[in-house]
């Protein structure tokens, strides 16, 4: 499997490493790449999610 | 778009052909039709009454009845009546306690748990109640879908409704509004939806709300409603009354109705103009109900009946439109058996509320209507009740009549703030006005069954009774925050966890439990989650276990009690069928405290526990016996521990049919 480098600043990084070492990630890049599979799934998700919502809250026992 | 209002009415037939896709229909089930059988009823001698107070609280109740306020109740106990504390199913929910007395079982005979469970292959959060399949087929032609095949609603609860087995035995019921029966079960009895039964786009209930007050323009209320900017330009307001979502389109686009409101340049009054229709309001009046009408296609529509609730003309323009309801005189969606009861009762009443809950608690909760607002809304849905059932009494001369009432659950839910001074959200200047709310819906209910008591005569049996009774919501317990802390779930982002719902923060593979609803919380077992890492058996087992006993030994360090009273293991409790449905662990909390309001949809706030300062202020979320119910008969009772499931036992032995093999419960007279 082929693979792509992406470019993020100094300061990011070092919070990337830093919060992959404490979540337990084998490295920072498992956990970036966790992290973006994990927000294209809210994103791609996220019309069908939101509607479940809306649906629930009307329940009265949710916010 | 808006509607020309000339499409011919869309039969539910049709309508369900879309299933869910509706989104409309989201929920929603029925395409197997009811199938009429034509042969006659039954004569029972024995005659039944049960009346349904959602949520009439034992420990209230006993305290008015001791103090002369409830002089109906009284009258019958000193005519040989008896009331005793109910209990309530675990965990007291409305449809889990209802559906214990509609099958005579607990949960685990039929299946609903919770208002909430979860799809364990997504995690994902969902109805418990129903379930919509979409049309399978489908025919695009450009921007159109056309359904090939039909969808259909299901209602997911087990084990047979009492009013069925009594039509086994040819004894007539007629059965209004009993929660947790959406879509009715098929019968040739005549029952009508309640609990459950969505607004037309398929939700339990959105509310619009038109103003220019700067401070109110956010897309979403809060839940429950959507709050939509206008401009009063020259006393000419100009408004979109949003409708389901119209699956015969491919992008399936939400569907408007387009309105304007003319302003008196004078007065405080304005007149509504909306399908070609219009209708005058002042200031502070509500419309009655408006039927409106969505066109999905050129020749079909669906359609709704609301209500108009002209707030304030000025300074400010606030316009109220309650949620839409399915109009019971062409209903789109089954709300009834047969089909025709519902049209029946809309040639003889006009419009009335179809909506399971038709109290608007969430503009409430949202400060779009004030507390005067809300009693008057709610005191609409009481005088409807109270003229269906009139009418329900006046033919009833055979059989069982179940009638039920949802104001006693509804501003105890609201009100309780106002008679608890110890509640974060006590408010002396509105207890002043306000705190006697929950002692006259009591009266209400009094003067209710009065009513009631001029149709009963010696062959009656007369029962009153509650699903649940009440308690304080003072604090939230975030449970999913509390299983995270414990190292039971984890968070992909740590730094995000506050923004985090729907379980879109966690890591599944590092995570060993997780809470979806208002009691339930799940292993995260594997075999049966997408991701599961527990083991079956015992490993699953004695996780369960720690959990448990960890989740009793909580303390709030505010208040030095222990929220969670009872942390129940599902097969400690249940019995059944529908066991594998059920959530690892039930929380039974102690009185005053809740599941928070984030945690039920896999949300993670910060604290443990907090305070709950909004106006949905009672609760029963607690451990049953926290938490009774009422029951009340015109005869002694005999026994001495009733609950509800007893009820349908008591029920059937009236008409001398025995109980089903799995039905749990004893008669308690």
């Amino acid at each position: 499997m082929g693979s792509a480098k992406v470019k993020v600043d100094k300061g990011l990084y070092e919070k990337v490493k830093k919060y992959a070492g404490l979540a337990g990630y084998s490295s920072p890049a498992e956990f970036v790449a966790h992290c973006l599979e994990k927000e294209i799934a809210t994103l791609e998700e996220s019309d069908s999610e939101e509607e479940i919502k809306k649906k629930l809250k009307g329940l009265g026992y949710i916010s | 778009m808006s509607q020309s209002g000339k499409s011919r009415p869309f039969s539910r037939r049709e309508f369900l052909k879309f299933g869910a896709a509706a989104a409309t229909a989201a929920g929603l089930g029925g395409a197997k039709a009811f199938v009429p059988k034509v042969y006659g009823r039954g004569r029972a001698t024995q005659k039944v009454i049960v009346i349904g107070m959602d949520g009439l609280d034992h420990g209230l109740f006993g305290r008015w009845v001791e103090s002369g306020t409830l002089p109906t109740f009284e009258k019958i106990l000193r005519a040989g009546g008896d009331f005793r504390p109910l209990g309530t199913s675990i965990p007291p929910q409305s449809p889990v306690a209802w559906s214990n007395f509609i099958t005579g079982t607990d949960p685990g005979g039929h299946g609903i748990y919770d208002f909430l469970t979860r799809d364990p292959k997504t995690y994902i959060p969902e109805f418990s109640a129903t379930e919509t399949d979409a049309a399978r087929r489908t025919l695009r032609i450009g921007n159109t879908v056309l359904p090939l095949s039909g969808g259909r609603v299901r209602n997911l609860r087990g084990g047979r409704a009492f009013w069925q087995v009594l039509e086994d035995h040819d004894v007539p019921a007629t059965v209004i509004r009993i929660p947790s029966n959406y879509p009715p079960v098929p019968t040739r009895q005549l029952t009508l939806s309640g609990m459950n039964t969505p607004d037309i786009k398929g939700s339990y209930g959105i509310f619009n709300y038109y103003t220019n007050e700067p401070r109110g323009l956010v897309e979403e209320a809060g839940g429950g409603g959507r709050v939509h900017e206008v401009y009063v330009i020259g006393n000419r307001v100009e408004g979109k009354l949003p409708g389901p979502n119209n699956s015969f389109r491919a992008d399936g686009p939400e569907m408007e109705i387009d309105f304007k409101v003319f302003i008196d340049p004078v007065n405080p009054v304005a007149k509504v103009v909306i399908q070609g229709r219009e209708f005058i309001l002042k200031e502070k009046e509500w419309s009655g109900w408006q039927r409106v009408s969505f066109g999905l296609f050129p020749t079909q529509s669906v359609g709704g009946i609301c209500l108009f609730y002209l707030k304030e003309v000025r300074p400010k323009f606030k316009l109220y439109v309650s949620p839409i309801h399915i109009d019971p005189g062409r209903p789109a969606l089954p709300i009834s058996t047969p089909d025709s009861y519902a049209r029946e009762l809309e040639r003889r009443f006009g419009p009335f509320f179809t909506k399971g809950l038709p109290a608007d608690t969430a503009a409430l909760d949202n400060d779009v209507l004030d507390e005067e607002e809300f009693l008057r809304q709610d005191d609409l849905v009481l005088q409807e009740s109270l003229e269906l059932m009139d009418y329900e009494l006046s033919r009833f001369d055979e059989g069982l009549l179940f009638y039920y009432f949802s104001s006693t659950d509804q501003r105890q839910h609201m009100f309780w703030r106002l008679i608890d001074p110890g509640h974060p959200a006590y408010d002396p200047e509105l207890a002043a006005r306000y705190g006697g709310v929950i002692k006259n819906v009591y009266v209400a209910m009094d003067r209710a069954l009065d009513r009631v008591m001029k149709n009963v005569d010696k062959d009656t049996l007369l029962l009153v009774m509650s699903d649940h009774g009440f308690n304080p919501f003072r604090r939230g317990f975030n449970l999913n925050t509390w299983l995270m802390q414990s190292g039971y779930h984890r968070l992909a982002r740590p730094w995000q966890q506050a923004e985090s719902s729907f379980f879109d923060n966690t890591d599944w593979s590092k995570t060993r439990a997780y809470g979806v609803g208002l009691n339930g919380l799940y292993i995260n077992e594997r075999g049966r989650e997408r991701e599961g890492v527990v083991g079956p058996g015992a490993e699953k087992a004695n996780l369960v276990r720690e959990i448990a006993a960890k989740l009793e030994g909580v303390v709030d360090p505010v208040t030095g009690e222990h929220p969670v009273l009872h942390a129940y293991v599902a097969g400690d409790v249940y019995h059944g069928a529908y066991l594998d449905r059920a959530p690892d662990i039930v929380l039974g909390f102690n009185r005053g405290y809740r599941i928070s309001w984030q945690s039920p949809l896999g949300g993670f706030p910060k604290e443990v526990l907090e305070n709950n300062t909004r106006k949905w202020s009672g609760d029963h979320m607690g451990s049953p016996d926290v938490i009774p119910g009422v029951v009340l008969a015109n005869r002694a009772i005999r026994s001495g521990a009733p609950a509800l499931y007893d009820l349908t036992a008591t029920v059937l032995d009236v008409f001398g049919i025995n109980k089903s093999p799995d039905m749990i419960g004893t008669t308690i007279l």
